[in-house]
Order: structure tokens, then sequence, then C-alpha cells
């Protein structure tokens, strides 16, 4: 049978670069859900999908900001409508606004914790009680989530919630065989890394492909010999 | 077609006093969720008749719900002792064969329902070999009174499975010769029944004490499949 698999921050950077991997690899997921905020990017990878296409393969996409959960909760009946379920659930969107805590906006904190980690837990959640059967779900945390460094903390603390929140579903679904994978990327050519390290050049750290390779074979039948711990995945 | 009667007693002792009592859970999950998310995937299983100890339906009926149980359930009331939680269940299953089946086996497999189900025989339990000597006593004496051959005892396990009109049955010539049985397996054959056993699986042990829950969440967590 074929497989639905839904991405959430599809639109840019890591997102991006596991849908067209998925995309264009030869699995048996022929459905995508996509989920991002508008933008010229997200159109792009559309007509990107649309226009290289051999294997007959569709997407629906979604325009939302993971910020708004009571948007998240609305959402989920259609994508169970549209998609039918879920089998594959690749948390990917990540946002983050770098500052010493002494200029901590608090909206910011509260919009880092609510697209790094509450949107997952949503999704998840939601997906469960729809009676969804996950196949394999991945979270995307950071090695920032396991070290702090002066001006992350509000993405630091998301992200070490996020590897244990990840850590505990791991547990509890395995009663459904549901396999849960937590990596973390290390600095990765991306618009968010940007943010963190803005003088950073971009040719020199890992690119997107590189973390989508990873995820691909975290997502085969091998993954799950090395899936056991919070996957570190860096240069 | 079948029918889960799910025996469900379950309830824990007090934690403290004054407290009410809980719901066993095993890694924190309700032992009754076990079985729930086993079977319902099995496409033959297409009724679960629930039991629930009294003043609990609305807990447990959120539960289900809370997990997602697709398959319908028929909420039951538990009877006042195990033997008669299984008769109130009865009149209640609407397919021509039952599955019987306790909450306290958290460690029940789909693929443990699937081959029941697959079982040529209609009435069947799941039993194992019995790996240590049992000797029939006196209690009130302390005397032993002889032997007992346990190449031809088996300890009885659940699952189990009956052509509903056969346990109806039983437990019909039960109320009637007065007699109260611990399971259905045996009832069935001491009424007359052609029953019979497949070889169990000592990982689908009976929960009752509090060493047992922590063993049955060690076999459940991550821990139980380290090397
Ligand atoms: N790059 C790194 O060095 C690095 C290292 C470790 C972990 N990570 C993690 O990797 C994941 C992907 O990030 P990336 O590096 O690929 O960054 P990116 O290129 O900036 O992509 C982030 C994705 O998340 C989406 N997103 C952010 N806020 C959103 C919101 N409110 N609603 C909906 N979607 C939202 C973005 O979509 P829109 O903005 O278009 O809505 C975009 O598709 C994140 O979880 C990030 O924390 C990255």
């Amino acid at each position: 049978m074929t497989k639905t698999m839904l991405v959430t921050g599809a639109s840019k950077g890591i997102g991006q670069a596991t849908v067209e991997r998925f995309w264009a690899g030869a699995n048996d997921i022929d459905t995508f859900v996509l989920l991002a905020r508008s933008s010229t990017e997200f159109d792009e990878l559309r007509a990107h999908l649309a226009a290289n296409n051999p294997g007959g393969k569709r997407f629906f996409h979604h325009e939302i900001d993971l910020n708004d959960l009571d948007a998240i909760r609305d959402l989920l009946p259609q994508i169970i409508a549209e998609a039918g379920r879920v089998d594959y659930l690749v948390n990917n969107a990540g946002f983050t606004a770098p500052s010493p805590i002494h200029e901590v906006r608090f909206e910011d904190f509260e919009r880092t914790i609510n697209v790094n980690l509450y949107a997952p837990f949503v999704i998840t959640q939601g997906l469960l009680h729809a009676g969804n059967r996950f196949e394999f779900i991945l979270n995307v945390a950071s090695t920032a989530g396991i070290n702090g460094r002066s001006g992350w903390l509000t993405y630091s603390a998301s992200k070490a919630a996020m590897i244990a929140m990840s850590q505990v579903m791991k547990e509890e679904l395995s009663i459904y065989g549901t396999r849960v994978v937590t990596i973390s990327p290390g600095r990765c050519a991306t618009a968010l890394r940007r943010t963190l390290a803005p003088d950073e050049d971009p040719s020199t750290i890992m690119q997107p492909e590189d973390v989508a390779g990873v995820i691909e074979m975290l997502a085969s039948d091998f993954g799950r010999f090395v899936d056991s711990q919070n996957l570190v995945v860096r240069l | 077609m079948y029918t889960l009667a799910l025996l469900n007693g379950g309830l824990g002792t007090r934690v403290a006093a004054g407290q009410p009592k809980q719901l066993i859970r095993v890694n924190h999950i309700p032992a009754m969720v076990y079985p729930l998310v086993a079977v319902d995937p099995l496409p033959e299983v297409t009724q679960i008749v629930l039991n629930y100890p009294e003043g609990w339906r609305e807990e447990i009926e959120k539960l289900v719900k809370d997990y997602a149980i697709s398959t319908p359930i028929t909420y039951v009331p538990g009877g006042s002792s195990r033997h008669e939680s299984v008769r109130l269940m009865l009149p209640h299953c609407e397919n021509e064969h039952v599955i019987v089946h306790e909450t306290a086996r958290p460690l029940v497999s789909t693929a443990d329902f699937a081959e029941l189900i697959a079982s040529e025989h209609e009435n069947v339990s799941f039993m194992l070999e019995i790996p240590f000597t049992v000797a029939p006593v006196e209690p009130e004496t302390r005397r032993v009174t002889g032997y007992l051959e346990r190449d031809r005892l088996r300890n009885v396990q659940l699952p189990q499975k009956f052509r509903l009109s056969t346990l109806q049955a039983a437990h019909e010539y039960a109320r009637e010769h007065d007699l109260q049985f611990t399971e259905d397996a045996t009832l069935c054959a001491v009424a007359g029944a052609e029953v019979y056993f497949i070889p169990g699986n000592d990982r689908n042990f009976k929960v009752t004490t509090k060493t047992d829950v922590k063993l049955a969440g060690y076999l459940l967590g991550a821990e139980g499949t380290d090397d």
C-alpha cells in the first residue's frame, strides 16, 4: 500500500530538501502533505514538484502559521479527509529569535515554544486522537538543545524540550509499532542558521540536502539500527 | 466474526488512605489500553464488550476515546466475581464467536489474538506447560495426598475463544449445578464441550502484584528489548 508523508516547514531549508528527496526517491510514499506559511519559496517548491513528477505522486499543501495552535487543530480533520492518514510525520518547522536574557521579548519566547514544541505536540496528539497510526515520526531537534550557548536561551530551551518529548513519544507509541526518531542537526546552511550565526560562510558547513539524506536513511528499513538515541547530524 | 469480551476488574490498591482506587497502569498507560490496541486492527473482531468497575464508566469511555479505539464498544458493568462478570457480558455479545481476555494481561499481542482466531477449533485457550512440580494436598492437615503428572497439566492463560452458544450453555450448566469457575475453558470442558489448547507464551502473564506491574513495564519498555 502507498504511504503519506506530512512535512512541517516544507517551504525552505531542511524541510524543502527532505520533500524533494522523498519526492524523487524510490519509496512507497505517493502522497505528501506540506505545511508552511505562504512564501515565494513555497510557491516555487510546488511548481518544481508539479513539473518534475515522473512517479505520478501527489501533494496537498496548506499555508498555515504554526504559531496558531487553534489553526492547527482546525486543519487536522481536513488533512485526514484529503490524505486518508499520515504514515510518516516529519516535525521539522522551526523558529528562532536569538537574544540574550536581558533582551528576550516574551512574545518571541512564546512563539519559539509554540512553533518548535507545541505545534509538533498538537499535530501528533490530534492525529492520534483521530485514530491515526503512524509508522514513523521524525522530530527535528538541534545540538542547541544539548548544549546552551549565549544568546540562544529560547531556542535551546525549546529544542531541549523537543528532545525530551520525543524520547517519551518513542516509548509510548511503541505499543502501535511506531518508530519515533529524534535528530539534532548541527549547523546547516539555511535561513534559520543565518539568523543564529549571521557572519558565517554558508558554503563551509553542512547543507540541507545532507540532512535530508540522513532523514531518508532513518526512514528506510536500515534506520531502526541507528535510531535508538537522539542522533546528532553534523559535519 | 468475533466479539472480544474484555474483563476489566482492573482497580489497583489505594495509594494512600483516603485516596480513591486507581486503574492499574503499566508504564503509566492504563493496562486496559494494551489489549484494546492489540485487538483493534483485527478485521475479524467487530465488537468489544468491555466491563467496567462500578463508578468508572465515564473514565473508561474517555480512555477509549483518547486512545482512539475504533472497534465499537458495548459497556457492561462488572459482576461480583469473575465468573459472574463473564456471564453478564454474554447477552451483549453480537457475534457467533467470543474471545475472552482480561485487562490484567497487557502483554498480549495482535499476533496472539490472530493465532487464536486462526485455530481450526472453536473452543480454544492459550495454555502453558508447568515448569515446576505441583502436589495435591489436604490444606487443613497439611498432608500430601499423592502425585500429579505435570505433563498432563497446563497453566490456563487468556485469551480464549468459544462459540457463543457453547459458552452460554456452560454458564447455564454452572448455574444449574451451583458451580463457580475462575476461568471459562475448564468450565466449558466440565460442561461437556470439546475444548482445545494452543501453547501460550510466558510473556503473556497475569499482572496482579506490584512486582508484576514493574516486570510488565520493563518488558513493554525500551529496557525489555535491550541486549
Ligand atoms: N539550520 C541549522 O543549523 C539547524 C540546526 C539544528 C536544527 N535545525 C532545525 O531544523 C529545522 C528546519 O530548519 P531549517 O534550518 O531548515 O530553517 P529554515 O530554512 O529557516 O526553515 C524553517 C522552516 O520552518 C518553517 N516555519 C518557521 N516558522 C513557522 C511558522 N510560524 N509557521 C509555519 N512554518 C514555520 C519555515 O516556513 P515559513 O517561514 O516559510 O513559514 C521553514 O519552512 C528547524 O526545526 C530547526 O530548528 C536547524
